[in-house]
């Protein structure tokens, strides 16, 4: 009897233990420790965190809080000197001296000079990385220094927009004793990944956490925050709880449409919205019949329902767009508005069939995938379905294919096709030349001469308002002759907990998360 | 001659792997490559030019004829070589140990939730057959075992985490645990234990709550109904009769002699179900984000990174191999009877 007494009791002291353990730890971890780290969630994946090798958004978000550029959008969608204070170009547009930064140091404390920045550049060209980030350096013919704190770049053509190109992570500096000349850093390798950003990486687990902390060396405003922590998620309805649990203060990237409805109306957490750049579009080949008349693709041109896509696929997380260039960015028009209407038009259509001297309904293949561009694309087909068959000018079949075979096939199989565009660097120029040159990655067919010198013209032009002028005439050149029809720009949303300010502060065109602005109170 | 045909059917038992493995391994490798599309265009997206994908494939042996390839494979698996997954430069060796000791510690716990819970109601309900006890046993049983693991998660976290709050519903650890603790085993139970950090502890307990014990009761089904079964049967056996007979009170006769009996057969289910358990372990954890193999593994299926798919899958089949080998050693060790 007096055994199992002792039992009981032994039992009862151990829950006891248990039991007082659990409150001081919820009081630990829910205490000081936590305060003023900003815990965000994301269904991104990390790839590479070496610059050399990163040409992906997930990736980028966290390079962009360990390094900087020569140039960068640090405050807004305006290119500003970063790691520079200045570049000055020949006036043949092919030579490009920058003066750097005096007193900028890496995260470990040792200073930056013009040696780091040659060897980024020339790293990132030696390495030529299977992301093929490396593919922005391509006009560049080789850097050189001069004294510790000028670089000039020589370039093989005139290139209007390379400081945009010294903003991506292709320019990137990085620590010359601490990055390997011939390969990339492994994503763990957090003591070698150091830069000269507001943070440094402290702990990196794939699929799991990023864990980032202040950079005691940085050389700019110290961050509202003590530092990040980047938890990734395989799913967004996962992440939704965990956010509406408070195990996260903020998630960015990516929530479906109706998950961002449902969380608008919710208590405690607030939607953060504003036009991003990220763009959808239907692609023609433009050789590939029935699509190689031009007023065939007029005809879709005028039937497209954008507005239905944004309202009833999107539940208005999109906005319709009418240019390749995106809304927010200099040099954005609305070209595609102006000559094809706001809203469908079946006259105009009709007319443009007429023209196009086709029986109608004239039976049509649309190609999208359901593997990359999110579950929404189904939908966003089936609208694009009815419209056309709604005209009784076209006969529309659907067809799909996993990215894995799409993507390879694209223009080359394809006659129309679903793509989505994420740029390289938030310029007019990353959303034109990139679809319009001869030999565009889209496989098309599309080499339209005018179109071919207006991107000469662009790249070689002397001023900022000279090469807008360029880029207008662009798009309206490619509303005319139809490659493309873009119809969707996507918002850049973020959702915080109400205690999180400064989300909201970061959103603009060039869709950088910018977490030292953030902070929580 | 006991000892001897153990023998005979211990090497002939291990002969038999080699097939298996190759079977296995062969029918990966050919999946993998009937499977449309080019891998490397489709895992590195639109960005990569037509040169640098053709170097890849190159380098990874993509561009060699498919009997080369499929050699190339063999060996470097005999090498225990698992190769780099296309999408992010990962050794899979190191998915193994990170990844994998994610999922040791989710499917350890769920073990033992599926035995504790199973031996239980399997063992009441077996006892008191034929009364609303009973019932509810068998009931709960098929019920666990009949509903889907990823619905029997989500109804978890819906009434656990949603509506009471009482546990969080996905993630080994909360951020702030898991950016603290220092990794010693990538188990974080363990490591918790290691650095005697015990919120940290607890605070990995409360998430390992839900994802073991979802898994654990859709194995527990299996053990509930051998159980019941077993302990039906012996209580049925004259030694149980003689020992009644003997005088020996009920209570006794039941858990000494009865029950422990009954317990034997769950030696081979528990090593059997570790198939059915990686199995659910993939569904689990994509329900609770948890960092298991099996969460990695959907999402190199996502993203198209058929290195990394191949190398898991192969991983997983040679773990149920080696488990179901085990199983049978343990199996002929205990009973005389299993022999060739």
């Amino acid at each position: 009897m007096a055994k199992r007494r002792i039992r009981w009791l032994a039992a009862a002291t151990a829950v006891a233990v248990v039991a007082v353990a659990a409150v001081v730890a919820t009081n630990a971890y829910g205490g000081s420790k936590a305060n003023n780290i900003i815990v965000d969630g994301t269904t991104g994946t990390v790839v590479n965190i070496d610059p050399a090798n990163e040409y992906d958004y997930d990736s980028f978000t966290v390079d962009l809080m360990m390094y900087q550029g020569l140039y960068g959008f640090p405050n807004g969608a305006k290119l500003k000197p970063v790691l520079a204070t200045g570049c000055k170009h020949s006036k043949d547009l092919k030579t490009w001296a920058c003066t750097l930064r005096k007193g900028v140091k890496f995260a470990d404390g040792n200073p930056m000079t013009s040696a780091d920045v040659k060897y980024s550049f020339d790293r990132v060209q030696r390495i030529k990385g299977d992301q093929g980030i490396y593919s922005l350096l391509t006009d560049l013919k080789k850097t050189t220094t001069k004294g510790p704190y000028k670089v000039i770049f020589h370039l093989k053509s005139p290139f209007s927009i390379w400081p945009y190109i010294l903003s991506t992570n292709a320019g990137y500096v990085v620590e010359k004793s601490k990055y390997p000349a011939n390969k990339i850093l492994p994503n763990t390798d957090v003591k070698d990944l150091v830069g000269t950003g507001p943070y440094q990486l402290t702990k990196f687990t794939p699929g799991q956490q990023a864990v980032l902390t202040p950079n005691k060396y940085y050389w700019g405003p110290k961050p509202k925050n003590d530092g990040v922590i980047i938890n990734y998620y395989s799913k967004s309805s996962t992440m939704k709880l965990a956010l509406e649990q408070g195990n996260l203060d903020m998630a960015f990237q990516t929530f479906t449409p109706t998950e961002i409805a449902a969380m608008k109306k919710e208590k405690g957490l607030v939607v953060h919205s504003a036009p991003g750049v990220v763009i959808r579009y239907l692609v023609f080949n433009v050789k590939r019949k029935p699509f190689n008349n031009i007023n065939v693709r007029r005809a879709i041109a005028y039937l497209f329902p954008r507005q239905t896509i944004a309202k009833r696929v999107y539940h208005n997380t999109v906005s319709p767009l009418y240019s390749m260039v995106p809304k927010g960015l200099p040099g954005a028009t609305t070209t595609y508005k102006k000559l094809y209407g706001a809203k469908p038009n079946l006259k105009k259509a009709r007319a443009a069939m007429k023209k196009a001297g086709v029986k109608t309904p004239l039976p049509i293949t649309l190609w999208w995938t359901p593997t990359h561009y999110g579950d929404a694309s189904a939908d966003e087909y089936v609208e694009i379905q009815r419209a056309l068959n709604a005209s009784h000018l076209f006969k529309v079949t659907l067809k799909s294919a996993e990215w894995a075979q799409y993507s390879g096939a694209l223009g080359k199989t394809y006659g129309a096709f679903q793509l989505g565009w994420f740029p390289d660097y938030p310029d007019a120029d990353d959303y034109t030349v990139s679809f319009y040159q001869p030999q565009s990655f889209l496989s098309n067919g599309y080499n339209n001469k005018r179109m071919n010198k207006l991107i000469n013209k662009e790249r070689a032009a002397g001023n900022e308002k000279l090469r807008l002028k360029y880029i207008r005439q662009m798009q309206t050149l490619a509303a005319k002759t139809l490659p493309t029809i873009p119809y969707w720009q996507g918002n850049m949303i973020a959702v915080g907990r109400s205690n999180v300010s400064g989300i909201q502060s970061t959103l603009d065109a060039t869709y950088y998360m910018r977490f030292w602005k953030i902070s929580k109170s | 001659m006991t000892g001897t045909s153990l023998r005979t059917y211990l090497l002939t038992r291990l002969a038999l792997v080699v097939p298996m493995v190759f079977i296995l391994l062969t029918l990966v490798f050919l999946l993998m490559r009937v499977a449309p599309g080019n891998p490397i265009e489709a895992s590195l997206g639109g960005h990569v030019p037509e040169t640098v994908i053709k170097q890849i494939e190159h380098r990874l042996g993509f561009d060699k004829p498919l009997l080369t390839q499929y050699g190339d494979y063999l060996w470097n698996i005999v090498r225990g070589n698992f190769g780099t997954t296309i999408t992010d430069n990962r050794p899979l060796s190191q998915i193994i140990a990170q990844n994998g000791a994610a999922t040791l510690e989710l499917t350890f716990f769920a073990m033992l939730i599926a035995i504790g819970v199973g031996v239980l109601i399997g063992l009441v309900a077996g006892r008191h057959r034929d009364t609303p006890l009973d019932v509810f046993g068998r009931l709960f049983g098929i019920v666990v075992y009949a509903t889907p693991v990823f619905f029997l998660g989500l109804m978890a976290q819906l009434v656990f985490g949603v509506w009471l709050g009482w546990l969080p519903t996905s993630n080994q650890a909360s951020p702030i645990t898991q950016a603290l603790l220092q990794t010693h085993t990538n188990i974080l139970f363990v490591d918790a234990i290691w650095d005697g950090d015990w919120a940290a502890l607890w605070d990995v307990v409360k998430h390992l709550i839900l994802p073991a014990t979802t898994l654990g009761l859709a194995t527990a089904g299996i053990f509930i109904r051998l159980i019941r079964v077993n302990v039906i049967r012996t209580l049925r056996d004259d030694y149980i009769e003689a020992a009644r007979a003997r005088g020996i009170v009920e209570r006794r006769v039941v858990f000494h002699h009865a029950f422990k009996n009954a317990l034997v057969p769950v030696i081979t289910v528990v090593g059997l179900n570790l198939a059915l358990l990686l199995g659910g372990a993939v569904l689990t954890e994509t329900t609770f984000n948890w960092p298991g193999i099996g969460h990695a593994l959907v999402l190199y299926l996502e993203n198209r990174d058929y290195t990394a798919v191949q190398g898991i899958i192969v991983v997983f089949a040679l773990l149920v191999v080696a488990v179901s080998v085990l199983v049978d050693f343990i199996n002929a060790y205990v009973d005389p009877r299993i022999r060739y």
